[in-house]
Parts: structure tokens; C-alpha cells; sequence
């Protein structure tokens, strides 16, 4: 068996020798390496573009918005961001102009010879600029998209409560910061567009490429090469840099390279939606919710891109594991003039996911409860309903990751100690503990997924070894070896006998993009169906071919009775040599009874939740502030782990980037352009600043998914935040509603909760 | 993937996309320095043209034709086809383009190539011992200690690098040691694993 | 990057010569970590860059006859850790190396290159110049985010910190430092060597484009505690947001005579005058670093975002010196 085992990772071993070829590292011959020449200004008009005429413009391709054979768009959502700016700049770093050249030195030689002149206009920079509605950016009222979900009476609710808290909450911006900055390749084919390039989803390359020079599914192809990390990153933006490139490769009709400064890839590409949540809740004397509002504003950017998509799975996620019979979130993003934010790793939950954690520490802290108390109270379990009126019917891991989580880091133990040192006297470092609890809708929200019906299929190639054909793209995650895995597995041959398609759309179909924690859940089904579809065919056949009924296939045999007829690898060539090429491709269908209301906002969000209950343990410096993380201990619900070890990866890393989103990671913005574009000021966590980290994989499997998995791409980045900054709340009191907790804001609220405590 | 085995829609191979090899010898030589006069001697001045160099990369002579301002990581990387060292900051900070210099590792993008002749420079693709992984790289496989991939050739080195000065660290040491790289995926747990068990003397370390 | 000429001379006599009357001219090239980041952002382009790595006498560390210690302006910040007298004599210089947490910086950065490393500054950086100012002169970083940015000596024009890791600990070692140039060899304090910009065209240190720095001297530290403290927001691949070196002459117990240098704090390495005067004739005690603290920032005034680096700067002086009591221990 494969499953369950810590096999190799498929394509591990070239990437340790250098041997993997990323996109910067492929050079082909005749090629032009391209740029983008950017706007400096959040907002304004363009007056004039000039090019120095002492300048040799000949051996340089240009392009501007007139060199787009379609609509000036990238096709996503709302079809309205342009691919070069006509006329209206609405964001800082937003293209203007493509040119190409032989060199990267003459293509910078040639971008700093164009000036533009700009009329400058009155930006937005801010959500409560947005919101003040003094400038209008988009539609009436600077309102991308809106959301509502009820359940329940309201004010019934607040009237069975005996108090009322209240807390508002902000978010920053992040950088999803992959390593290996954005880059693709052009090639212009006799019959279309060849694109290469780094890629979360290649069939969202392929619409956008298609759309632009009006192609047929054949004449565009979007081949993903080698891709150094994505976390959402590169889920919606490499649509646009694939179609700058195709742009100048279709003039110049040469291969053209764009490959991203790490400058331009900071300041130009999308980020984490920053936001500001409130929270009205009502509880009663031993702590039961019976009412909660929400408020949530996200900052979507300069244009809609992913941003509804973004805000609806917050708005969901919104509440938190808890119940609740009366609920009222509201939703909404809105526009500014800044580049346009979109997917990053947890995709909304994150955000929302602090405030509701904080406003359970708030609620502890009023009441006089324990904050792990407090969670058991009102923890969603097995047959409860979330604010969206869904009933957990399968696969709730909740208490169990609970139970682990604070049984594993000696929660109670370590309370206790805290306290005891704290009532020996003042010490200058502080220890603290705290705790989050969470969880994560795994696939696409709503509908999403019964209306992609995803698809994916497995071939038996002529060595007679099973290739998995899927769209979905391996970022470092392990989509390659769990796939091969679950195909192993359900088709009963070695692991080392099934291999991976290179995911090129010319030859594997539409899976769906590499999103939403869906790929081993969602995709690993339609692969695993499609793994037991061919097994039936092979075995009727083998069946036939030696008369063997009761013939089985294990482990890259065919055997009946305890006796070896064949090998796998026989038998497929002589399926292929009378029947030709054995080849299935399998579509995803929702499971019985998982229904949802677009109108209503209301039913089965996911078919399924992840679970997640973390345990952060800090130090910190009460003359400097500085916040040490000791140790994170986390239990998470991913159901069944295909490859514990991968598993644990998605752990590891999913948390530790959301250490840096709690405490180092900020971007500092001035006039709407960012001003720490760099690795040296936009701080993310070094092996220095990794704390110890406990992992504890919990398997509540869940009956639709590939041998019992759903999802954990995307659940690790939701717990570290809030477990970091209620671990400083017990270390020095300090209350903290906005991230990340740097020395300064630490030392800003503690001088405040001083001084409220001296003058109370 | 087998992609060398499978004819591309357009014809060619993806190996046939690559360039081959970067030394380009149907340039011809020219004798791009001139001596200055300096302090009483003769001395060398090259470029801002190109200007033939030798490196010594993973015991093998290269040579190249490149202009000064050309880092050793370009030179790698786009001149001698060696693509393991990464382009991630270009600025003295990430490691990916981590090299080891006559034994100390060192961020390629931040040396010139021209000033690294006569140095002994090995690059993540000088570590096999033939077929067979370093223990290092070993201890990478071992450990999962990648996930994407692209921090991984420097991280291999810089971890060599550590291991040759400090043979025998305590995991303090190797969280320390390894202050010079950064990685996304969030991978350094598997990597201090890695570094212990390649360590001299050491067994343990394995995850999972 | 822009093109440019490249030459590495084997005296320092050649180097000298070699550079010429302005960066545009010339500039010399020691570990290349932030002059070549420098020169790819298009903040200096000079024509020609002069390696220094060639010159063997600009390396080695060697005691002199007079006890003190020779430190060659190419010696790599990991051969100042390795050498055994550094790490004998000079703990405030080992913390100070020790706090470049990356291997690499510390094999290729150079002693030289760190004192003569350019700010941080993201203004500078950006390419608004060195006292950051807009395109119709006015002045950055008072209304823009300072956050990184000077507490001391901000009156401006300069606001940025000084970068250097080492120079705190060398001016409270009482370091020397030799300048090389076309008149020959000058020697000067280390202290003197730095000073704020008041113009555009002016450097936070004093060295003409024609002068190389080839050794720093640094007196015996025989009867000095000393120790340097850096706080920081994350461990490694960043500068402190505040440091202090002290360096406290011993009688006994009572310190003789102290010197204080906060880092990271004003465009200048910060020679605090008020706290080494308060903790000369003192006995250490918490009380007492805690006051020479809180008077080594009595002048510090915040800007619209630094407030929280006076009291980090507070605590890191506090906490140097009584690093230095406790013999320099980490």
C-alpha cells in the first residue's frame, strides 16, 4: 500500500540536484526578454508617452493597449482589469507599456529612455477612504461586492444574553513572497500561443490566452513548468504576465521571457486582502453565544479580480467553529487605488479567523472564563449547523483536535506554571500561552465545485505504466506523489509504476485551478474514480484473456486463487494491442445531499471541513517588546493523510507563514505604492525566528474524499495569528486587535493598558 | 516527468527548448583591457565590454566571455548553463544563489564572475558523487526537507557549507548556522533534520 | 546594472590611483554585498570599480607592539570571529559580528565594508537620495514612515540611521582608524570618521572618492568590560532596530571611566556623553545601567512612527552594560 506511507516525492530528487528547469532556467534561441513599464502614480490620467529619439528604438518591441487584438481584459471574474492601461491609472505599478529587447540590460537600457506624463487625480488609499465615498472609484458607492448571511432572530438573540461584547479588529496586507518570482515564456506557433511559465492554474492561462487573440482550445497551450511556491500567488496574476508576453512574442514573433524583479514581483502583484472586522456578540453568564454580528470590510484593490470569491469564503468562515442560532454577517469589499488584492493561502479565513479568535479571548477575559472553557462551550460538533445552516454530518474533528492540542502541550500544566512564576514576582521576560481553534472549508465554496465538475484521467502508456492526467499542478505541496499515491493504491500496482502528465492543456483536461485546499479532496477523487474505472476494465479483460472469473489485481499483479497469472504491465500491453490505448476521464459530482442556495446564502458551503486547534507558546521582552514564539503545537483534522510526512509539511510551513502574518509581516505603503519591496524590509520568518513546532495529524476521514482525505493546504495558515496574540495577552495583558504584533504596537497598547489600569 | 522521450506539439523536444550550452566559442576572442598607469605599475583595466574569463566551477575549467558588471551567478546561469543556483533577490539576501567559494559559501549574486577566477567554486550540480546523492542532498530526501523546490540548491549548499566548518553540531548551532537562507515553503524544520543527520557521526534526525 | 570598468590592483597605492575625484568616477569594491545591491537599484553608477580584495595588505589581524590590535579593512567579519585574540579581549566586537547572523554576509562582508556600508533608509533606497527628499525638495521622512529612522541627532537634514554593526563597538573600544589616499596615510578616531550629511552631495562618513580605509587599530581592551547588545525584530537577515556598546574602565569595582555608543539610532554611530559621564566613579548595579540608559536617550525625540526606539535604545544601553558587567557573557 501507498497511502498512508511516506513514500519518495515524485520530482524531490531533480530539484535537489539543480537538475529542475524553472522558467528562468530555460533559454531558447531567438528569445527576447521582456518588461513592463509601470505607473508610479495610484491615480491619474495619462497625458503623454514619449521615447527619446536619441535613442536606437529599432532592435525594441514595444507595445502599448492598441496591440491588443480583443478586449482589454483580463478574463477572470468581472472581465475589468485592463492588460495595459489605456488611459485611467487606478493603482501604483499597474502596466502601461510592454517592451522587449535581445538582453535584459538593453530592455532596461530602453525602459528608463520612456517618460510618461500623468494628470494626477485625488486617490483611494484607505477602506474608510473608500467607505467616506469623497472620491468614487467603482460603481456608486465603492462597493465591489456585498454578502449577507442570517440565521436565526437577532435580537431575540441579544435579549437572552446577559452581556454584550464588542470588538473591532484589522488585518494587514500580506505577500504571498514564493521564492521563486513570477516569470512565463511566449512562444508564438504557427497555428496559436505556446505559453510556459510558473502556475498554479493552467486552464486560467489558457481562458485568458485564448480570449486575447481569440483561440480555439487547440490553437492556445499553457504548459506549467517547474514552480517554486504559489500559495494563492499565482493563482489569478499569471494570467496577466502570460498574456504580456504573448503580446510581445505574437509583434516581435519571437519566444519572449518575462521573468519579475523581486522588486516588481513585492510591489506589482496581488496580496493578502487587509480588513477591518467587528464583532457584536452576545453571551450569556457561563458563556454561551446566543447572538453574533459581524461586520466584515476587505480592501479589495483597485479591481474585482478575485475579490468576491475572497470575501464570500470569509463571510462563511466568519463565526468561527461555534454556535450560534441567531447570526448576522455582513459582508462587503471595497475599492481603492491600490493593486488589486486576491488569493493567498487561507483566501479570507485568515482574516476573519483573528477576529473571531480575539473575540473569544475578549469574551473569556469578560466573563472570567477560560478561554479553552469557553471554546468547549460552544464548539460546532457532529449534527450541529453552522451560520450558513449547514448540519455536520460527517467528518468533525473538533473536539478531537482540541482534546490533542491541549493534551500534547501540556496546556493546563503550562497555565499553571505561568501563573505561579507571575505570583513570584515581576520578571522582565514573560512567558504566555495561548490558544486557537478554527477550522477551514475544504474545495471551492457554494456551488463552486458542481459547477466546475472538475476532470481528470489516468492513461496506461505503451510500457504498460498507469499516467495520471490532471490539470493540477504540483507547487511543492506533494500533488504528484499523493496523486500517484491514490492511484497506486486503488488500481493495485506499485507507486513506482504511475507517473504524472506534465501538465500541459494540450494534453491533460481541466481539473480546476491548483486552489481552495481542493486538490487532494476533490481531485484525488475524480483521479481515484478514474483509477477504479480502469481496474474494472483491465480485470473484465485479464478475466477474459485467462479464463479466470474471480482474477484480482494487487500490487502490480494479476492473481486468482493465490496464483501469479500476469503482471500488470502484460496485461495492459496486450489490452492496448487489441483494444488500442486504455484511457479514462472521470468528472467530479458533489455527494448525495449537498445542496446550496446562491440567493439565500445559505446550505452546504463545503462538503467537508478541516479542523484545526493550535497551542503557541511566547516569550516576551516586556522593556522591548520583542515577541520570541517558543513553541507551536497544533492538532489538525485533514482526515485521511495520503502522506503523513507531506501532510506535516503543510503543517509546518502553512503555520509558520502564519506566524510572520501575526508578528513580523507588514507592508508599509506611501502615496499607494509600497515602499518595503525588499527581503531585507519585508520580513518573513527565518530559520532563526522557526519556533519548535509539534504536529499532530488527526484522521476523521471523511466518506467522499480519496481513501478518507479532505483538505490541508489551507487550514495551517488559519490558527498561529490568534493562538500567538493570546499567548501575549496571558504573557503581559496586552489586548491585541490588529496584527502583525510588532514591538512598537505591543509597546503602544501596553503603555494604554497601563494607564487605564492606574486610572481606574 | 519523461518529457525527453515525448515529441512536443511544436516538434521539438523541452529539452530541444533549451539553449545549449552557454559557452558561446564561434565569438571570437577580442582583447578587451587596456594598462593604466598606477602608482608606478601596469595595471589591468577590463570592460565595460566583454572580456574572456576561466572559472574553476566543481573542479572543471570554464571559460566564458562576459562583461565585468556580469555577477558569477549570471555567469552560472546564463553563460555556462549551470541553472541550479536560483535568481530569487539579487541582492545579498535570500541564498538561493548560494555557492561555495574556495570554501566558504557565498551569495553568487553578490560576486562578480570576473573576480572569481582563479577561486575553486562548487555549485549545487558539483555535489553528486556520481550516481549517488551528497549525504547531504541524501539527508534532504530523507527528511522532506523541500517543498518547492526553488530555496532548495542554495539551502544544499549553504547546509555543506555549515557542515564542513561544523561537523559535529548541537541543533542550536544548525538553527544558527542556516541564518543565511530563507525559505517560504516553511521547510526549516525538515532541513535542521537534514543537517543532523548528515552530520559526522549521526544517525538520527529522520522525520516522520 | 549600468556597465563599467573593472580593475584589481595588488597595493594599495595602485587602488589609489586607480580611483578617481568622484563615485561616478570610481569606487572601491570590498565584499560586494551592498555596493553591488547599490549599483543594480541604480543608487550609485560608477564607472569603474576598483577590487580590493587583491591587496593582501589590507588583510590579517595582528597584535602590534604596543598592545594593540591591527585589523585590516579586507578581513572578513567571519575571520574577526575566528581570531582567537579578538575573541580573548574584544567581547563587544564578537557580539557585534555575532549579531550578522548570515554565513554568507559574514564570508564575504568586510570590516571595511561594514563601517562603510550606506544606510537603509527605504527612502535612500528608492532612490530619493541620501536625505531623502521629494522632487520639489521637501524633506521625506519627518511626514512619510520613519519608523526605521533616527531618534538622535534628527533634526535633520539626515534622518537615517547609520547601518554599521561593528562601528559602536569599535568607537567604544576607542578604535583608530588609517585612511589611505593620494597624500599618503592619515590616521583619525573612528568617532571622527563618521558625521551627518548637510548636503546632497555629502556622505555620512568621511572619505574622499579617492581614499581607501586599509586598517582600523584598536587599542588593548586590558581593564575594559565591554559588551554589545542589539535588539532586533527578527533574528537574522536584518539590522537591529537599536544597539549599544559600552566600554567601561575598571578600578575595582568602580568604573573609571565609561564610553557609550548606541547604534542604529541617529545618522551617526552615538557617542552618549551624558551616560558616560554618569557612570564614571559608579558602582555597576541595575539602577545604575537603568539610569545611564535613560540618559543616554534624554535627548532623543520621536518622529511621527519611532517613538518605541527610545525606549528600545534604553534598554539595549541598560542591558549592554550590565552584559559588560557579567565579564561579557552572551
Amino acid at each position: 500500500m501507498a497511502v498512508g506511507q511516506n513514500v519518495l516525492r515524485k520530482e524531490g530528487v531533480e530539484k535537489l540536484t539543480g537538475a529542475a528547469r524553472y522558467i528562468d532556467d530555460i533559454a531558447l534561441e531567438g528569445m527576447l526578454y521582456g518588461k513592463t513599464i509601470r505607473s508610479p502614480l495610484a491615480r491619474g490620467l495619462i497625458k503623454s508617452i514619449s521615447f527619446d529619439t536619441d535613442f536606437d528604438w529599432s532592435p525594441i518591441t514595444v507595445c502599448d493597449w492598441r496591440d491588443i487584438p480583443g478586449e482589454n481584459f483580463v478574463a477572470l471574474i468581472e472581465n475589468d482589469q485592463p492588460l495595459l492601461v489605456a488611459r485611467d491609472v487606478r493603482h501604483a505599478e499597474e502596466p502601461i507599456l510592454l517592451i522587449a529587447a535581445e538582453s535584459r540590460t538593453l530592455v532596461e537600457e530602453a525602459a528608463s529612455r520612456i517618460r510618461i506624463e500623468y494628470e494626477e487625480l485625488t486617490p483611494v488609499l484607505s477602506i474608510e477612504e473608500s467607505l467616506d465615498c469623497r472620491e468614487i472609484i467603482y460603481g456608486d458607492d465603492n462597493v465591489f461586492k456585498r454578502f449577507l448571511i442570517a440565521r436565526g432572530e437577532v435580537d431575540e438573540g441579544i435579549n437572552q444574553g446577559d452581556l454584550i461584547i464588542e470588538g473591532c479588529y484589522r488585518v494587514p496586507h500580506q505577500e504571498q513572497l514564493y521564492i521563486e518570482p513570477q516569470g512565463m515564456i511566449a512562444i508564438p506557433t504557427d497555428t496559436g500561443m505556446t505559453v510556459l511559465g510558473s502556475m498554479q492554474c493552467p486552464y486560467y492561462v489558457h481562458k485568458a490566452l485564448k480570449q486575447l487573440f481569440n483561440l480555439s482550445d487547440e490553437q492556445a497551450v499553457v504548459i506549467q513548468t517547474m514552480t517554486g511556491g504559489g500559495f494563492g500567488g499565482k493563482e489569478e496574476y499569471p494570467s496577466m504576465i502570460a498574456c504580456h508576453a504573448a503580446l510581445l512574442a505574437h509583434k516581435a514573433q519571437r519566444p519572449v521571457k518575462i521573468i519579475y524583479d523581486r522588486a516588481e514581483d513585492i510591489a506589482a502583484t496581488t496580496k493578502r486582502h487587509p480588513g477591518v472586522i467587528r464583532h457584536r456578540t452576545a453571551v450569556t453568564r457561563d458563556g454561551r453565544l446566543t447572538a453574533s454580528e459581524i461586520d466584515i470590510v476587505l480592501d479589495g484593490g483597485a479591481y474585482v479580480t478575485l475579490t468576491p470569491v475572497v470575501l464570500s469564503r470569509a463571510a462563511i468562515h466568519a463565526l468561527g467553529p461555534y454556535r450560534c442560532e441567531n447570526v448576522r454577517i455582513t459582508a462587503r469589499a471595497v475599492a481603492t487605488n491600490t493593486p488589486p488584492n486576491g488569493a493567498f493561502r487561507g483566501f479570507g479565513a485568515p482574516q476573519v479567523a483573528f477576529a473571531y479568535e480575539m473575540q473569544m479571548e475578549k469574551i473569556a477575559l469578560r466573563l472570567g472564563i477560560d478561554p479553552l472553557e469557553l471554546r468547549r462551550i460552544n464548539m460546532l460538533k457532529e449534527g450541529d449547523i453552522t451560520a450558513t445552516g449547514q448540519q455536520l454530518r460527517w467528518s468533525v474533528g473538533s473536539e478531537d483536535v482540541l482534546n490533542a492540542a491541549v493534551e500534547r502541550s501540556h496546556f493546563r500544566e503550562k497555565q499553571e506554571a505561568i501563573q505561579i512564576e507571575r505570583a513570584s514576582g515581576d520578571s522582565r521576560k514573560r512567558r504566555g500561552v495561548g490558544l486557537s481553534f478554527f477550522f477551514h472549508g475544504a474545495g471551492f465554496t457554494g456551488s463552486g465545485e458542481a459547477k466546475m465538475k472538475a476532470r481528470a484521467g489516468i492513461e496506461i502508456t505503451d510500457q504498460g505504466r498507469a499516467r495520471v492526467l490532471s490539470s493540477s499542478t504540483e507547487i511543492g505541496q506533494g500533488t504528484q506523489t499523493i496523486f500517484c499515491q491514490i492511484v497506486a493504491d486503488e488500481l493495485g500496482i506499485g507507486f513506482d509504476d504511475v507517473e504524472i502528465e506534465e501538465t500541459d492543456t494540450s494534453r491533460v483536461p481541466d481539473s480546476g485551478p491548483t486552489v481552495a485546499s481542493r486538490t487532494c479532496m476533490v481531485v484525488g477523487r475524480v483521479i481515484q474514480l478514474a483509477a477504479r474505472e480502469i481496474k474494472e476494465k483491465i480485470k473484465r479483460f485479464a478475466a477474459e484473456l485467462f479464463g479466470a472469473p474471480e482474477i484480482d489485481l494487487m500490487e502490480g499483479r494479476f492473481v486468482e486463487g493465490g496464483k501469479v497469472l500476469a503482471s500488470f504491465a502484460e496485461v495492459a500491453r496486450e489490452y492496448a494491442a487489441q483494444n488500442g490505448k486504455l484511457k479514462v476521464e472521470s468528472q467530479y459530482a458533489s455527494p448525495m445531499g449537498v445542496e446550496w442556495d446562491d440567493d439565500s446564502y445559505s446550505g452546504d458551503a463545503y462538503p467537508a471541513f478541516s479542523w484545526g486547534a493550535e497551542v503557541a507558546e511566547v516569550e516576551v521582552d516586556m522593556d522591548t517588546f520583542e515577541v520570541s514564539v517558543l513553541k507551536i503545537t497544533t492538532a489538525q483534522d485533514i482526515g485521511r493523510a495520503i502522506h503523513p510526512l507531506l501532510a506535516a509539511g503543510q503543517i509546518e510551513g502553512g503555520t509558520l507563514q502564519a506566524v510572520g502574518y501575526g508578528l513580523t509581516e507588514e507592508l508599509v505603503w506611501d502615496q499607494g505604492r509600497i515602499v518595503n519591496r525588499m527581503l531585507t524590509n519585508y520580513i518573513i520568518p527565518t530559520s532563526m525566528d522557526a519556533p519548535d513546532m509539534e504536529t499532530v495529524i488527526v484522521e476523521k476521514e471523511y466518506p467522499h474524499g480519496p481513501f478518507g482525505a479532505k483538505g490541508v493546504g489551507e487550514l495551517p495558515m488559519d490558527g498561529a495569528a490568534p493562538a500567538i496574540a493570546a499567548a501575549v495577552l496571558n504573557a503581559t495583558g496586552a489586548f491585541v486587535s490588529e496584527i502583525p504584533v510588532t514591538p512598537e504596537r505591543l509597546m503602544m497598547i501596553h503603555e494604554g493598558t497601563r494607564r487605564e489600569s492606574n486610572e481606574d | 516527468m519523461s518529457d525527453e522521450k515525448k515529441p512536443d506539439k511544436q516538434g521539438l523536444s523541452r529539452r530541444g527548448f533549451l539553449k545549449a550550452s552557454g559557452i558561446s566559442l564561434s565569438v571570437p576572442l577580442v582583447l578587451n583591457y587596456r594598462m593604466v598607469k598606477a602608482a608606478g605599475a601596469e595595471v589591468k583595466v577590463l570592460g565595460p565590454g566583454k572580456a574572456p574569463i576561466q572559472l574553476t566551477i566543481n573542479s572543471k575549467p570554464f571559460t566564458a566571455e562576459v562583461e565585468p558588471r556580469v555577477t558569477l551567478l549570471e555567469a552560472l546561469r546564463n553563460d555556462l548553463d549551470l541553472t541550479g543556483a536560483k535568481r530569487v533577490c539579487d541582492r545579498a539576501t535570500c541564498g538561493a544563489c548560494t555557492v561555495i567559494m574556495d570554501g566558504k559559501p557565498v551569495y553568487s549574486c553578490s560576486v562578480l564572475a570576473i573576480e572569481a577566477q582563479g577561486k575553486k567554486i562548487t555549485t549545487v550540480e558539483g555535489l553528486m558523487q556520481g550516481e549517488r546523492l551528497h549525504p547531504v542532498q541524501q539527508a534532504f530526501v530523507d527528511n522532506d526537507a523541500q517543498q518547492c523546490g526553488y530555496c532548495t540548491p542554495g539551502f544544499v549548499v549553504a547546509c555543506k557549507a555549515f557542515l564542513d566548518k561544523n561537523p559535529n553540531p548541537t541543533p542550536e548551532e544548525v538553527k544558527r548556522g542556516l541564518g543565511g537562507n530563507l525559505c517560504r515553503c516553511g521547510t526549516y524544520v525538515g532541513v535542521r533534520a537534514a543537517v543532523l543527520q548528515a552530520s559526522r557521526g549521526r544517525k538520527g534526525g529522520q522525520r516522520g | 546594472m549600468r556597465g563599467f570598468e573593472y580593475a584589481s590592483p595588488t597595493t594599495k597605492e595602485q587602488a589609489v590611483s586607480l580611483l578617481g575625484s568622484s563615485d561616478d568616477d570610481a569606487m572601491a569594491l570590498a565584499g560586494g554585498t551592498d555596493l553591488l545591491s547599490l549599483m543594480k537599484d541604480d543608487i550609485v553608477a560608477p564607472r569603474r570599480l576598483v577590487n580590493l580584495k587583491d591587496v593582501a595588505e589590507l588583510r590579517g589581524i595582528r597584535l602590534l607592539p604596543d598592545g594593540s590590535l591591527r585589523i585590516g579593512a579586507l578581513v572578513t567579519v567571519q575571520e574577526l570571529l575566528d581570531n582567537a585574540i579578538v575573541k580573548r579581549g574584544y567581547a563587544s566586537l564578537i557580539h557585534a559580528a555575532d549579531g550578522i547572523t548570515s554565513p554568507q554576509i559574514r564570508a564575504m562582508g568586510t570590516v571595511g565594508g561594514d563601517l562603510c556600508q550606506r544606510p537603509r533608509c527605504w527612502y535612500y533606497r528608492a532612490g530619493f537620495g541620501l536625505l531623502a527628499k521629494d522632487k520639489d525638495g521637501a524633506a521625506l521622512v519627518p511626514e512619510g514612515d520613519n519608523r526605521y529612522h533616527a531618534i538622535l541627532g534628527n533634526t535633520g537634514p539626515a534622518y537615517f540611521v547609520n547601518p554599521s554593526s561593528l562601528a559602536p563597538a569599535l568607537i567604544a573600544l576607542g578604535a583608530k582608524l588609517h585612511i589611505f589616499g593620494s597624500g599618503g596615510q592619515v590616521e583619525m578616531n573612528l568617532e571622527n570618521f563618521f558625521a551627518a550629511p548637510t548636503s546632497a552631495n555629502e556622505k555620512e562618513y568621511r572619505l574622499k572618492p579617492n581614499e581607501i580605509v586599509t586598517e582600523i587599530i584598536v587599542p588593548s581592551a586590558g581593564g575594559w568590560k565591554n559588551a554589545t547588545y542589539e535588539v532586533r525584530q527578527k533574528e537574522s537577515l536584518d539590522w537591529p532596530l537599536a544597539a549599544a556598546s559600552v566600554a567601561l574602565k575598571m578600578s575595582g569595582k568602580t568604573i573609571e571611566s565609561a564610553r557609550v555608543v548606541l547604534g542604529h539610532v541617529a545618522p551617526v554611530p552615538w557617542r552618549s556623553g551624558e551616560a558616560q559621564a554618569y557612570l564614571a566613579g559608579k558602582t555597576i548595579s541595575e539602577q545604575v545601567a537603568e539610569t545611564a540608559g535613560t540618559l543616554a536617550v534624554a535627548r532623543a525625540s520621536a518622529m511621527s512612527h519611532n517613538g518605541y526606539k527610545i525606549q528600545l535604545a534604553r534598554v539595549a544601553v541598560k542591558r549592554a552594560i550590565m552584559k559588560a558587567a557579567q565579564g561579557g557573557q552572551r
